[in-house]
């Protein structure tokens, strides 16, 4: 009780720190950077608790909230979200790798056309806005609108998981490939020798995957896990583990666009990093001791409203064009 | 008991160097921008900065307005002495982490008994070489 009571405080504080920074945003030329720092930070910190307890990526969050209700710029915004997405999955890849839990054949195979792709989306993301204008950024805000709001559909509908999926034939191709590998599962105190199929099917969405990661910033383990646990029928385990993994490694082929373009300042990326990194270990501590399902709801809410908000923006600035 | 399985020793380097490097890179970075709020030395006046971003103004604006032109590239390494640089150059660091992981772990392929296969292998190379390609800066979307 005495929990649940926490998180509705912590709630509470967001969005009170949300609607102070909304207000402090009409008074431009008054704001101090100390004070913009800490309550980016506190935002963050609350953003990455909740995405913890939600079974989500705090980059996933970020970026839309982010668009949806600050006037910063969508280009300094993505190129933020991909930073802040991508340090915090290097922070966290060490000990999946170090237990074998993340499988190594299967990340190089997902890295390489996530990797190119989140390129090409970062690419498009600056042409979008050099030649585009205010109707690139109304696309921009718009499309991610949309699609904020599918992937909270995405939450609600195909939330569905499978720990150990069972794989009966394993098409030749992945055969030949070789991407099962075995690893310890601590909880079982056992070996897990899994297989996978399906890899060239992969293949095509990682591709999918990584534009959209680098044209809006996203982290992408929304979409990831389900491709390695529902489509490649790796275990749940490895299925998160890797899609961590692969963040840190496709979104540092993405962020070098966005940082060469200028896109990136520290007063607004180093308070969302922290942030987002202490609030991802504080939730990691929480989520042991408190059923937070509830929380689930909460984070497909504030997409929902971020994503109608962008959408509204995006209205209003191709109506401007 | 069942034998533990071991895990590659390329994934192990990749892991270690990731992380060791993106907590250096997170440590410059928050110096950095530590000496930046205290107003030490600023490339970038701070309430500029922040009057400029909470108006929505493009990075281009922004950097015409604040020093006169666009900036490209690793601006930051030619202006050390300026605390925002400093902070710049944390998070560049942070954002080489998986650069040098990667370098590491194709040399650990390459060298380690316990290989995965030459599949995996040129896998690797061409995600090293992408990553490599964007941190120089040759995939830029400046022309």
């Amino acid at each position: 009780m005495i929990k649940k009571g926490f998180l509705i405080f912590l709630i509470l504080i967001f969005s009170a720190v949300t609607a102070y920074a909304a207000e402090v945003a009409q008074q431009t030329t008054g704001m101090n950077p100390v004070l913009f720092f800490f309550i980016f930070l506190i935002v963050c910190i609350i953003i990455g608790i909740f995405a913890v307890l939600a079974g989500v990526g705090g980059g996933v969050i970020f970026t839309p909230v982010m668009m949806g209700f600050t006037p910063i710029d969508s280009f300094i915004v993505r190129a933020t979200g991909l930073f802040v997405a991508m340090s915090g999955a290097l922070v966290a890849a060490r000990p999946f790798l170090r237990r074998g839990i993340a499988n190594i054949k299967i990340l190089f195979w997902s890295a390489a056309p996530y990797a190119v792709c989140c390129v090409i989306g970062a690419l498009l993301a600056g042409y979008v806005k050099a030649t585009m204008g205010i109707k690139g950024e109304a696309f921009v805000r718009g499309a991610l609108g949309l699609l904020v709001i599918g992937i909270g559909l995405l939450f609600i509908f195909a939330g569905k998981r499978i720990e150990y999926p069972e794989v009966e034939n394993v098409d030749s191709f992945t055969e030949r490939i070789g991407l099962a590998m075995a690893y310890w599962e601590e909880s079982l105190k056992t070996v897990v020798d899994y297989k996978v199929k399906n890899s060239h099917i992969a293949l095509l969405l990682f591709c999918g995957t990584g534009l959209i990661s680098g044209f809006f910033g996203l982290g992408a383990g929304w979409a990831m896990v389900p491709v390695f646990n529902l489509v490649m029928l790796a275990p749940l385990k490895v299925a998160a583990t890797c899609s961590k993994v692969l963040i840190g490694i496709g979104d540092t082929a993405a962020i070098w666009p966005y940082i060469m373009a200028g896109g990136i300042f520290p007063l607004f990326a180093v308070p969302c990093m922290i942030g987002l990194i202490v609030g991802t270990l504080i939730g990691a501590k929480i989520m042991l001791k408190v059923k937070a399902g509830f929380v689930r709801w909460i984070i497909i809410v504030i997409m929902f409203f971020a994503g109608i908000r962008l959408i509204l923006k995006a209205i209003k600035l191709w109506g401007m064009a | 008991m069942e034998e533990r399985p071991k895990p590659p020793l390329a994934g192990i380097v990749y892991g270690d160097f990731a992380y060791w490097i993106a907590i250096a890179g997170m440590i410059i970075g928050i110096i950095g921008i530590v000496l930046y709020l205290g107003g030490v030395h600023q490339f970038i006046d701070a309430r500029f900065l922040l009057s400029q971003l909470w108006s929505g103004k493009t990075a281009p604006e922004i950097w015409k307005m604040a020093t006169g032109k666009m900036v490209h590239g690793h601006w930051y390494l030619h202006k050390l002495s300026y605390s925002d640089a400093i902070a710049m150059l944390g998070v560049g660091i942070c954002c080489l982490s998986a650069v040098f992981g990667m370098w590491a772990a194709c040399i650990t392929m390459l060298t380690s008994k316990g290989k995965i296969g030459t599949l995996f292998f040129i896998l690797a190379a061409t995600v090293t070489v992408i990553l490599t390609l964007s941190a120089l800066g040759i995939i830029s979307l400046h022309h």
